[in-house]
């Protein structure tokens, strides 16, 4: 009230920067005030104006109308009618344009249009043209009249928007009250300790807030949305009875391949595939007799009727050092008994963990990403476990309708591919790989039990899921910050 | 995973199924774990499959596929054979790098465009994959007619030549430059090493037999009319008037060899054409080709059972096998029941008992089979440093960081140069990089040795984003160290950077000390010196009496650096001091 005059009405905006209160609890102040009778609250709506694309052209190059008319002059079509099409190509309107300088020229009274030709009254000005005039003027920030600027808008050359402006101003009741004093506390702004310590809060009322009004914006810290999905799954995984795994990223090509009973010649092994180190480059030593047992499975199958792969081999490229292309490296650790002793069945574990394919780098792929991997070890296991086991992982995010196509790994027999339906939009995707490991794989680990085997990639589960479309948004260096901090929160 | 082209209209035809729709086909094909990739502008498809059945790279394999799947054909078929007019010899002069030969003659093929193109699909495919690009194995197809073999002569028992018993064409070593032909879609006359050189084919094959003292070559009583493993000779090139076709492969595994022949025949036998045998003679020994063999392997019935989770027949498992396109036999093995198998010769994938179970659960169909959860009872837990992790992630996230999952490798511009580190200082982030051989690319050539660069190259990312930026990295770092088994030490390190107008050494402390707190660790930070931070006003991050990182204000130089226009504070530490 302080601020306000009874000379002028003021708009509430300025009256709250005056009394240094905020705009929501000076409108609410200034309602209250006025239904005792010490304010006058006026409203009016202001109207302001903006040009669109359309009118920025116009301003620019000329309202076709003007361009048309100028055309004409020069063609001399104030002498005589000349034909449309000399006075158009002159013009150098195109399109649209001619169509919309042949509706506006006569209306405005640049000349006449019939049977095919064009004159020009003489004498006009166009720099008189209102309605440019008005163009120009809005662009300006001015404001001109309001026939004009109905009809820009009607022509679609500039977007109107309406505004409510509040002003206010003191009655006769309200001045007299200024003068008097007027008590501050009787509308309190903010609760204070103060008042809570001496009971002032007992006669105060509060003024009304804004409540719907939006607060400015609060960054919250975050759990990084991939790591959040990977704690989903262990979740899952944990429920269904699966240990964890851990291991080394750098690893020798005998535990990432020879020991799942990969061919030393397989195309997945060279240098276009895998990421081989150059420093380090290789493990000094490997157990032995584990060497030996996978070498012969290799040349020589195992089993009654067993054959190898006819393909060479040679210790020192099982030594070799790479970042590992599969966390499979971890589950022949564990099988073999080197990462948590011997194992005896019944066992279910499982790894999250990084993997590193020589691959490519764009919106779908990345050079390292999570792998998903779990395996479960029985006296007797059949494919019908295997099914069951992953359908249900699968239910458990929301995908159900699981599918399994027949398929090959050098180390499972036989070999599913997994596809199920998408949650939102239906289609019918790869889900994952999984399969039986294979007896040259499981006997040269002293494996006697069956083995089942599944793994997926954690990024595919995530999209899947969020329907993020750039896989580099949800995993490495090159996010941004604000995909990241919007991402909603995944359970 | 490779993809083949298939015509859907010739898969009708060969298998006699002109009233399947191409829904239907795409069905059968998925069934058989041919997955339908799209459609080439001539209306083929685009089918990926899986290199364990490389007889199904060609249309008429396929279709062999589907009409035992449908059930139109049963057991195993093996191609009759005539017996050989041709051999081909190999000489000591063979390159030791590729020693060995099979081949085949096939008469009377029918060869349309279509059959022609997807003969030398078939040819191709089986290349990258059994053949390994060529290296392991290669296959030349040539007109007969257009080849003049040297005539052989039985010797007759007064020492003198009797009379023409065959023709033969020689596997030899030849000069680079010792002899000149013209190659298929070239026009002049050149040497093997002239070829390699100027031809197209030539070029993209040279590596695998440059530097050796001789090259592979084919001859007849005419001259040079293979080049293997690069390229024929023009003089018998096939074309849809061929009928009668040379086949040969060479390489360095007799039996990859033998298989990638027999896939070709059995796809001529498809045509129309009459198989006839090859003699091949080694010094010293003399084997027929193309190798037929059928092999037999056993599996017991109740590992067939077993592993698919259902109760079966011996007769319904018989008529499985059959469907699968094998013979079985019905034995008794090890005390119960079992199955003498024959395994026909395109197989290439048929190693051990499981692959024959694995026939039975696809001739069955897998997706009959109703899953079941195995009643198999283990007790699940996360890993110690998982929970461990878990717990360090929450705090860092409860004290208002953005966390951050950046990659593992990086270059050594971002590792060090940028960070005003140099490899090897004895400070944090100057420990010797583990380094990738053949990187994708220069942005990506080692593992990081430590975290605040990925931490800095996200806030040079992001610098159009709001104010402040607290992020935060629980992630992996690693450096060489020669005395670990993997050569590579590992680690878990904690990077946190604060980035704000009015970034403090104090908002950084501040940070770190309640961190440490949560779990119950003595902090404190004596002063040192570390080139990406600003001299005296950065530390060692001591926790329990072991100094285990750094802190401070980071250096103005590294910002620039990074395009940053606001001062940023951080800190990184290993995340095991604070593990118990």
């Amino acid at each position: 009230m302080e601020a306000a005059s009874a000379a002028e009405a003021q708009p509430i905006s300025e009256l709250a920067d005056a009394a240094g209160i905020a705009v929501e609890t000076a409108t609410g102040a200034a309602f209250e005030l006025e239904s005792e009778g010490y304010l006058d609250v006026h409203e009016h709506t202001e109207r302001s104006a903006s040009l669109t694309e359309e009118g920025e052209t116009y301003l620019d190059a000329g309202l076709p109308e003007v361009r048309l008319y100028e055309a004409a002059l020069g063609a001399d079509a104030d002498e005589d009618a000349v034909p449309m099409g000399e006075v158009i190509g002159r013009s150098g309107l195109e399109g649209p344009e001619v169509d919309i300088a042949l509706s506006n020229y006569a209306r405005k009274g640049y000349g006449a249009v019939d049977s095919g030709e064009i004159t020009a009254d003489p004498g006009i000005t166009t720099d008189d043209d209102a309605e440019a005039a008005a163009l120009a003027a809005i662009a300006a920030g001015g404001e001109p009249s309001e026939d004009i600027v109905d009809a820009l808008e009607r022509r679609g050359l500039i977007e109107v928007s309406e505004r409510t402006v509040r002003s206010v101003e003191l009655t006769e009741a309200g001045a007299e009250a200024v003068e008097e004093g007027v008590e501050a506390a009787a509308g309190a702004d903010r609760l204070t300790p103060e008042m809570l310590a001496t009971g002032a809060w007992e006669t105060a009322e509060f003024t009304e807030y804004n409540v719907e009004a939006d607060a400015s914006r609060d960054i919250p810290g975050k759990t990084h949305v991939l790591r959040e999905t990977a704690e989903n799954v262990k979740d899952v995984l944990v429920g269904m009875g699966f240990q964890e795994m851990e291991g080394p990223h750098v690893d020798a090509d005998f535990y990432i391949n020879d020991c799942l009973f990969m061919p030393q010649d397989h195309p997945a092994r060279n240098h276009w595939d895998r990421f081989a180190l150059s420093n380090p480059t290789e493990m000094d030593e490997l157990p032995s007799d584990l060497v030996d047992a996978v070498e012969s499975a290799h040349r020589n199958g195992v089993g009654a009727d067993g054959e190898g792969y006819h393909s060479p081999w040679d210790e020192d490229f099982a030594r070799a050092l790479a970042l590992r292309g599969h966390t499979t490296s971890l589950s022949v650790r564990y099988l073999s008994g080197l990462a948590a002793g011997e194992l005896e069945p019944p066992q279910r574990y499982f790894s999250i963990g990084k993997a590193y394919r020589n691959d490519t780098l764009d919106a779908t792929h990345l050079l390292e990403f999570f792998q998903i991997e779990g395996w479960v070890m029985a006296e007797d296991l059949s494919v019908r476990d295997l099914m069951g086991t992953f359908e249900e992982f699968y239910r458990q995010f929301g995908i159900t309708d699981v599918q399994f196509k027949p398929h090959y790994n050098p180390y499972t027999e036989p070999s599913f591919e997994l596809f199920g339906r998408h949650p939102e939009t239906g289609e019918l995707i790869e889900i994952g790989n999984s399969g039986m490991f294979r007896p040259e794989m499981l006997e040269p680990l002293g494996i006697e039990a069956d083995v089942m085997a599944w793994g997926l990639a954690l990024e595919r589960l995530l999209m899947l899921i969020t329907g993020a479309e750039d896989i580099r948004d949800v995993h490495g260096t090159l996010c941004d910050i604000e995909f990241l901090r919007n991402a909603e929160v995944n359970y | 995973m490779p993809v083949v082209e298939a015509d859907p209209d010739e898969l009708r035809r060969l298998t006699g199924h002109t009233e399947k729709s191409d829904d239907e086909l795409k069905d059968d094909l998925f069934a058989l774990g041919l997955e339908f990739e799209g459609e080439t502008p001539e209306g083929d498809f685009e089918l990926e499959f899986a290199p364990d059945r490389l007889d199904r790279l060609s249309v008429t394999g396929i279709a062999r596929s589907l009409r035992y799947q449908y059930g139109d054909e049963r057991g195993v078929y093996v191609p009759d054979t005539a017996s050989p007019e041709w051999t081909i010899q190999v000489e000591d002069s063979v390159p030791d790098s590729r020693p060995y030969v099979s081949g085949a003659v096939v008469r009377d093929v029918n060869l349309s465009r279509e059959a022609l193109d997807a003969l030398i699909q078939l040819q191709e495919k089986l290349h990258a994959t059994m053949g390994r690009g060529r290296a392991k194995g290669a296959i030349g197809i040539h007109d007969v007619t257009m080849l003049r073999g040297e005539p052989m002569y039985a010797v007759g028992e007064s020492g003198d030549a009797g009379e023409a018993t065959g023709k033969k064409v020689t596997y030899r070593g030849v000069e680079p430059d010792g002899d000149t032909f013209v190659a298929l879609d070239d026009d002049a006359e050149r040497t093997p090493a002239g070829v390699l050189e100027s031809h197209p084919t030539g070029q993209e094959y040279a590596d695998l037999v440059e530097g050796e003292e001789r090259y592979p070559a084919i001859y007849d009583d005419i001259g040079l009319f293979s080049f293997p493993p690069v390229i024929n000779s023009r003089r018998t090139e096939v074309t849809t008037d061929s009928r009668d076709l040379f086949v040969e492969l060479t390489g360095t595994d007799q039996w990859t060899l033998d298989k990638m022949c027999a896939i070709v025949c059995y796809a001529l036998d498809a045509r129309g054409g009459q198989i006839e045998d090859v003699t091949v003679e080694y010094p010293g020994r003399t084997v027929v080709r193309p190798d037929f063999e059928v092999r037999e392997k056993r599996v017991a019935h109740e590992r067939i059972e077993t592993t698919l989770g259902i109760e079966l027949d011996p007769e319904a498992t018989v008529d499985y096998f059959e469907r699968a396109g094998l013979d079985a036999e019905i034995i008794g093995l090890d005390g119960g029941t079992g199955y003498e198998v024959s395994v026909p010769p395109y197989r290439t994938d048929v190693l051990h008992a499981v692959d024959l179970v694995d026939d039975v659960g696809r001739a069955y169909g897998f997706n009959e089979l109703v899953p079941r959860y195995p009643d198999v009872s283990t007790v699940g837990g996360r890993s110690e440093s998982s929970r461990f992790e878990r717990a360090l992630r929450s705090r860092l996230v409860g004290l208002g960081f953005e966390d951050l999952l950046n990659f593992h490798m990086t270059n050594k511009a971002e590792n060090y140069e940028r960070m005003r580190v140099t490899e090897g200082a004895d400070i944090l982030g100057g420990g010797e990089a583990a380094t990738i051989a053949e990187p994708y690319s220069e942005d990506y050539t080692m593992l990081r040795t430590w975290v605040l660069p990925s931490l800095l190259m996200v806030l040079e990312n992001n610098t159009h984003r709001e104010y402040p930026q607290d992020l935060s990295e629980v992630g992996f770092a690693a450096e060489v160290e020669e005395s670990l088994e993997t050569k590579v030490a590992e680690r878990q390190s904690v990077g946190g950077v604060l980035a704000r107008h009015d970034a403090s050494y104090e908002d950084a402390k501040a940070r770190l000390q309640a961190l440490v707190a949560g779990f119950d660790a003595e902090l404190e930070t004596p002063a040192t010196e570390h080139p990406s931070f600003i001299d005296g006003r950065v530390a060692d991050v001591v926790i329990d009496g072991e100094s285990v990182g750094v802190i401070g204000e980071i250096h103005p130089a590294v910002l620039v650096e990074h395009d940053l226009e606001v001062p940023v504070v951080g800190f990184e530490f290993s995340a095991d001091a604070l593990a118990e």
